[in-house]
């Protein structure tokens, strides 16, 4: 069981990292990123590959998270003249082409094939099973320095900016302030932080295929960040806690419910995240730890 | 104060939620002596038209060996996950089998990204693994040799299309392949064979998935005036790419592998269109009574005939094998030694058997036996993958015709 909840814990966290960094490019700044999968798959597969060649995984975790925020950079930039729902669309557009992109361009990523045999984290020191706990131990860590880093940013003034920029770009202008170079600088950010998340990511599930960066984890993230709350770092942390809590614990639901199958709980387990979404936007569209106005 | 309240609630639900979810130890840490068996077939995801016949194979054969007084001793119990087809779902799933089930075998992965994602945790555990996979890197990431495939490897079917074109005389072949694992794999492993018997392809066109046409693709396929078309395709896009082939009037021949050339093509396309398509399997034992016998039960429990779901044979003949594996293991014994038994009960030498019950009395008997499938004769080589041996199908006035066997 405990290694179970080790492996629970440790994708709940990889969520809350790419969570966070959602949080911080739309909870706190407005943008709306429908791409936020492409940094996790750019994060994700710098890493396993530089490892695969050898790299220790250190300097490749790094290489990974940089190459996520620099991505970040032009669509950083096509933020400032697109607003809103235009910029939703070209970032999922974006995310598509990054995936196309890792399934065409097979003299690197094997395309469709996948990369098998990606090293586990902390395997080379020979802990056995420690080594999942070594990962859960450092996923925390890192997740509380981001929520640091997070909150530190929101409370200076430049955070009181950023968000200032969400609620009223133009007065922000009038006050002469320039919105435009912090909207790319968040952008960075936040896709780091998703780079950093697939680097976790790839060292624990050890295989990558292009198949598993399609948009529905971008929307899996979205779906944490409105139950716990946009514009609030605890919600960031709760909402990928409970989506981790229905995704995993319905599967104990059957065996506490007799009579419901396999296959029937498969799309209960769907339904149940859908009407817990539902039910949150009718009672509660703030999200948990959401304020109703600022 | 109101969000005060709303934090506690949260905070009761998630800790409701933790006790529910540690409830199920408690009741499983009593089961008395049984061999377990985790069953992680895709429900859902992209192997969804698959996954519940192939769920509901293995309750068949579970209840076959159980009623059989089970297993070396053992009754055999189930615990089922649904892979949702994706490594990363299928990852907990076979953490949560391994770890609060205590599952001694994970049987059942379907898509290669799932069973290559599942592999290591099962191969650090000591478990056995049965998949329905085909990519050739599951063969030589195996290092321990637990890991077994009921399904040839998409290399085998390659290498078997190329006999085939060769023995039928074609000089020009084509290839379109569906851009996945297994599509590509097909192509790729006849490009290999034919390769290597001094010929030459033609063209070749990896294809996306889920487009309304693909004219263009094939356009610059007949361009090149290929003698016959080799895929590596599955029925929805290949009844669309004959549908335009047709209309394009342009004489070629195909061979297509028999997941995707298959009744339902015919019933899609009609007697016309079909006409003097090759389709080629693995040759299924229909003919072997594990085979009927799991038909007529498979019909009763899903309403389906079994040749609809070829992996549903597999996953019902994964059962078998470990049971069978088990009883020739003797009593109690460990992971290890059941799987050691694997190769010994499926391989020949040995009497033929096509159930456990017949098995079972045959190593009663101290006598060595050789279970013949229903998915395939089952002979595992070196790797632990099955060498089937492949029927080449011709559809004649809408009937799939068997014109040949070849063995690669």
């Amino acid at each position: 069981m405990t290694a179970y909840l080790v492996a629970v814990g440790i994708v709940a966290l990889i969520y809350m990292l790419l969570t966070l960094g959602l949080n911080l490019q739309y909870g706190y700044t407005g943008l709306i990123n429908f791409g936020h999968v492409a940094f996790f798959a750019i994060g994700a597969y710098a890493s396993a590959l530089l490892t695969l060649s050898g790299w220790p995984m250190a300097p490749a975790f790094a290489v990974g998270t940089l190459l996520a925020g620099l991505a970040a950079w032009p669509i950083g930039l096509l933020s400032l003249r697109l607003s809103d729902d235009y910029l939703a669309v070209v970032t999922l557009g974006f995310s598509e082409a990054v995936r196309i992109t890792i399934q065409e361009e097979r003299w690197l990523t094997k395309g469709v094939q996948g990369l098998p045999g990606i090293p586990r984290m902390f395997q080379s020191l020979g802990i056995g099973e420690y080594a999942e706990i070594a990962t859960l131990a450092l996923l925390v860590v890192v997740n509380a320095a981001a929520v640091a880093l997070v909150v530190h940013l929101v409370r200076s003034p430049y955070g009181r900016l950023i968000q200032a920029i969400r609620d009223d770009e133009v007065a922000v202008e009038a006050l002469g302030k320039h919105p435009a170079r912090l909207k790319v600088q968040v952008f960075m950010v936040g896709a780091a932080l998703a780079g950093l998340a697939g680097g976790f990511y790839a060292h624990f599930i050890t295989y990558l295929s292009p198949d598993q960066f399609l948009p529905l984890v971008t929307f899996y993230v979205w779906i944490a960040m409105i139950i716990g709350g946009p514009g609030r770092t605890a919600g960031a942390v709760a909402g990928a806690t409970i989506l981790m809590v229905f995704l995993e614990g319905s599967r104990f639901t059957r065996e506490l419910v007799p009579g419901v199958s396999e296959v029937q709980l498969a799309s209960v387990r769907i339904a149940m995240i859908g009407l817990a979404l539902i039910l949150m936007t009718l009672y509660r569209p703030q999200g948990i730890f959401g304020e109703r106005k600022e | 104060m109101p969000s005060n309240r709303t934090r506690r609630e949260f905070l009761a639900t998630g800790a409701g939620l933790a006790a529910a979810s540690m409830l199920p130890t408690l009741v499983f840490a009593q089961a008395g002596a049984t061999f377990r068996i985790g069953s992680l077939c895709p429900i859902s995801g992209g192997g969804s038209s698959y996954g519940s016949g192939m769920q509901k194979a293995i309750e068949i054969a579970i209840a076959d060996v159980n009623a059989a007084g089970g297993a070396g001793g053992r009754k055999l119990e189930l615990f089922s996950e649904d892979s949702q087809t994706k490594p990363d779902a299928a990852v907990l799933a076979a953490k949560k089998l391994i770890e609060v089930n205590k599952v001694q075998a994970v049987i059942g992965t379907w898509a290669s990204g799932v069973t290559l994602a599942v592999m290591p945790l099962t191969d650090a555990a000591n478990l056995i693994e049965m998949n329905c996979s085909g990519a050739p890197a599951i063969s030589t990431e195996d290092k321990k040799d637990l890991v077994w495939r009921f399904q040839a490897t998409n290399d085998r079917f390659g290498a078997a299309f190329a006999v085939i074109a060769e023995k039928r005389g074609y000089k020009r072949p084509a290839t379109m392949a569906f851009n996945n694992a297994s599509g590509i794999g097909n192509t790729e492993g006849f490009k290999k064979a034919w390769e290597k018997k001094g010929g030459q392809i033609v063209a070749s066109v990896v294809y996306e998935p889920s487009r309304p046409s693909y004219r263009s693709e094939l356009q610059q396929i007949l361009a090149a005036k290929p003698d016959v078309i080799v895929t590596g395709s599955y029925l929805p896009d290949t009844t669309i790419i004959l549908r335009e082939w047709y209309q394009s009037g342009q004489d070629v021949k195909w061979i297509i592998p028999g997941w995707a050339a298959n009744p339902d093509l015919v019933k899609a396309l009609g007697n016309e269109v079909c006409e003097g398509i090759i389709s080629v399997d693995s040759v299924s034992n229909e003919n072997a009574p594990s085979y009927k016998s799991l038909d007529a039960q498979y019909l009763k429990a899903t309403g389906k005939s079994l040749s609809s779901n070829v992996y549903a044979a597999m996953t019902y003949d994964m059962v078998i094998c470990i049971a069978l594996a088990m009883e020739a293991a003797g009593a109690n014994a460990t992971v290890a030694q059941v799987n050691a038994k694997i190769r010994d009960v499926a391989n020949p030498p040995g009497d033929k058997v096509s159930s456990f019950a017949e098995g079972k009395k045959l190593i009663a008997e101290k006598k060595k036996v050789n279970f013949e499938g229903a998915s395939s004769r089952l002979d595992f080589d070196q790797y632990g993958d099955v060498t089937p041996d492949f029927g080449v199908y011709v559809i004649e006035k809408g009937q799939l015709v068997r014109r040949d066997v070849v063995s690669i």
